[in-house]
């Protein structure tokens, strides 16, 4: 029976090319969508690689203030050390997990190149964030004395360097020294990349690393923070001083990755609905048109279930050549390895585009092929 | 081979009632070439469909080979259609979209025959009814005899023991009428068993028997 479907839609291609081309271009959409979801559900499934919870982002900005900023900053520095509700304070620059802000550079190791994002950080760093070391350690303070400057890497980076090999102690652009390891960074939140990363320890006259992370004790709110403000405000006059949870921030990322997502989703679903509804409709009138055949199948031995199995099987024969052309478009994204996406994930986001399109023709086909069943092959017959 | 018995068929709608058949009682034996005639609207083509398992009639019993099959059901109905009757019909009912190969392997297809077996025995019933030559042409390249000529081929595919035939040669001019009466009265002297409707009295008389029926009741 299959091939005898098979040969029936071939035949009436030209009627059916513009019912192929609705579920081609909802096979491309659907796999588009697909694609973003299954990297999004696959990057939130991997650990962000750090703990943000009780963890405050203060920024300060000195103005007009011209005058011993690195010393105003380290004083505010030991000053918010010294709170009772403060576990530990870091010093960094203004890519502070969940922030806007990014920085990333070139980098190389035996002809060996990357681009990692770079975090200006000091030694309380991973204190602060709760970062697991899986190799070597945090770099100290006192590490900044040497030719080069050390550096932690996060395992990404450490793959695309020097794959196998020890990175301990070896040393990058013939500028940094690489000290410790972390598994994961991911600074902008569960729904980012785990993306090559460097943590550069911060030198004390770098004015314009001007971010105090703060981890505080649990239970500190906003009093807390009003206080901090109001005493930094009252150290250095004229600077101004901005707080962010991270937990809120972490919320904000989130949000710029799901609205998008949400937005696409709205409009695919709409198109398919409009797909779904069309096919109903023209399932609904070649109906109409077909009850001679019906008539006819049922009188040559066809059953009520079997016209209904012919129609579903039909519309299931046309999404298969629909998509078939979908899967040539498709299926070069992972042979071309676009946009540097693993493999599986398209192959993953065509079976689902598949299974979506077939279970939506598969709605469309259920009413009109049960109307189908039920025509009687005798009033089909005489009708024509 | 078959026979019906106190047959009735009454057709209601909301606001009428149509006694199509009424009490019609028939038997047609093995072998038998048996045409139907009487004026339009008078149950010519309701006692064929009863008698094709196309439709139920509202009293009596139909039996095929001895068996009452009025209370079969829908899947035994289909398969005793598909096994046992070939149809054909006065529009011919091809599909435009098939060729005239594949129209004629349809029951087949309902017999879950394998491609290769069911193209053999489709090719051999076209060229038996002197199609041999168009088999991959489409209904649309053919004349009314030869859609009629496919649709034989159609109907004797499965090599089935009954014919019904609803007036086969209504569509068609005399000369073409003669040439499927010919084909028709050649599947009966092999064995066939045939029902013919028919406004055609010269067509019924080459028949064995007569039925006439008026008002849907038997005349005759």
């Amino acid at each position: 029976m299959i091939p005898h479907l098979f040969k029936l839609i071939w035949n009436k291609k030209k009627s059916h090319a513009l019912l192929i081309v609705e579920i081609w271009a909802s096979f491309l959409v659907l796999f588009g969508l697909a694609t973003l979801i299954v990297i999004n559900v696959g990057n939130y499934r991997e650990p962000l690689g750090f703990t943000y919870e009780n963890v405050w982002a203060i920024g300060l900005r000195n103005n007009q203030d011209t005058v011993s900023i690195a010393d105003k900053q380290q004083r505010i520095l030991q000053r918010l050390k010294a709170y009772p509700e403060v576990e530990s304070v870091s010093r960094m620059s203004g890519n502070f997990p969940f922030s806007a802000n990014q920085m990333n550079n070139g980098i190389e190791y035996n002809k060996r190149k990357a681009h990692p994002d770079f975090y200006v950080t000091d030694e309380d760093f991973a204190k602060v964030l709760d970062i697991p070391m899986t190799a070597g350690s945090w770099y100290r303070n006192v590490d900044s004395v040497g030719k080069y400057k050390p550096i932690v890497i996060n395992k990404k980076l450490k793959e695309a360097l020097f794959s196998d090999e020890n990175p301990l102690g070896k040393v990058l652009s013939d500028k940094f020294r690489v000290v410790g390891v972390v598994d994961k960074f991911k600074a902008k939140g569960e729904f980012m990349s785990d993306k090559p990363a460097i943590f550069e320890l911060v030198k004390v006259n770098e004015t314009w690393n001007d971010t105090m992370l703060m981890r505080v004790k649990p239970g500190t709110d906003a009093v807390f923070e009003a206080k901090i403000v109001k005493d930094i405000a009252s150290m250095v006059t004229g600077w101004s001083v901005e707080v962010d949870y991270l937990a809120d921030s972490r919320k904000n990322q989130h949000n710029l990755v799901l609205v998008p997502v949400i937005i696409a989703l709205v409009v695919c679903t709409f198109l398919l609905i409009n797909v779904a509804l069309g096919l109903f409709g023209v399932l609904n009138l070649s109906i109409a048109k077909r009850r001679g055949e019906i008539g006819l199948r049922r009188a040559m031995g066809a059953t009520g279930s079997g016209i209904s199995t012919q129609f579903i099987g039909e519309i299931w024969v046309l999404a298969t050549f629909a998509m078939l052309i979908g899967l040539l478009f498709a299926i070069q994204f992972p042979l071309l390895n676009v946009f540097d996406v693993k493999a599986g994930v398209y192959v993953t986001a065509i079976i689902i585009a598949v299974l979506i399109i077939y279970a939506i023709v598969t709605l469309c086909a259920l009413f009109p092929s049960r109307q189908a069943a039920l025509i009687q092959p005798a009033v089909a017959l005489h009708e024509e | 081979m078959i026979h019906l018995k106190n047959i009735e068929k009454v057709y209601r709608t909301s606001t009428i009632e149509t006694l199509a058949l009424n009490n019609i009682n028939l038997d047609i034996q093995k072998g038998e070439f048996v045409s139907i005639m009487g004026p339009s609207g008078c149950g010519k083509s309701t006692l064929l469909n009863v008698m094709g398992l196309l439709d139920e009639p509202s009293k009596g019993t139909v039996e095929l080979d001895g068996q009452p099959v009025t209370q079969y059901r829908d899947k035994e109905l289909a398969r005793l259609r598909n096994q046992k009757i070939g149809f054909i019909f006065q529009s011919f009912h091809l599909i435009n979209d098939l060729s005239v190969l594949d129209n004629v392997e349809i029951p087949l297809l309902y017999r879950s025959t394998n491609g290769k077996p069911r193209q053999e025995y489709a090719k051999e019933a076209l060229t038996k009814v002197g199609l041999g030559n168009r088999m991959k042409h489409f209904p649309k390249q053919l004349s009314g005899g030869q859609k009629q000529r496919v649709a034989i081929a159609r109907a004797i595919v499965g090599n089935p023991d009954i014919i019904l035939a609803d007036e086969p040669t209504g569509n068609l001019d005399s000369g073409m009428g003669n040439e499927i009466m010919n084909i028709l009265q050649q599947l009966n002297d092999e064995g066939a068993t045939i029902v013919m409707v028919t406004h055609d009295e010269q067509m019924a008389k080459r028949t064995h028997r007569l039925v006439r029926l008026f008002d849907g009741t038997q005349v005759l």
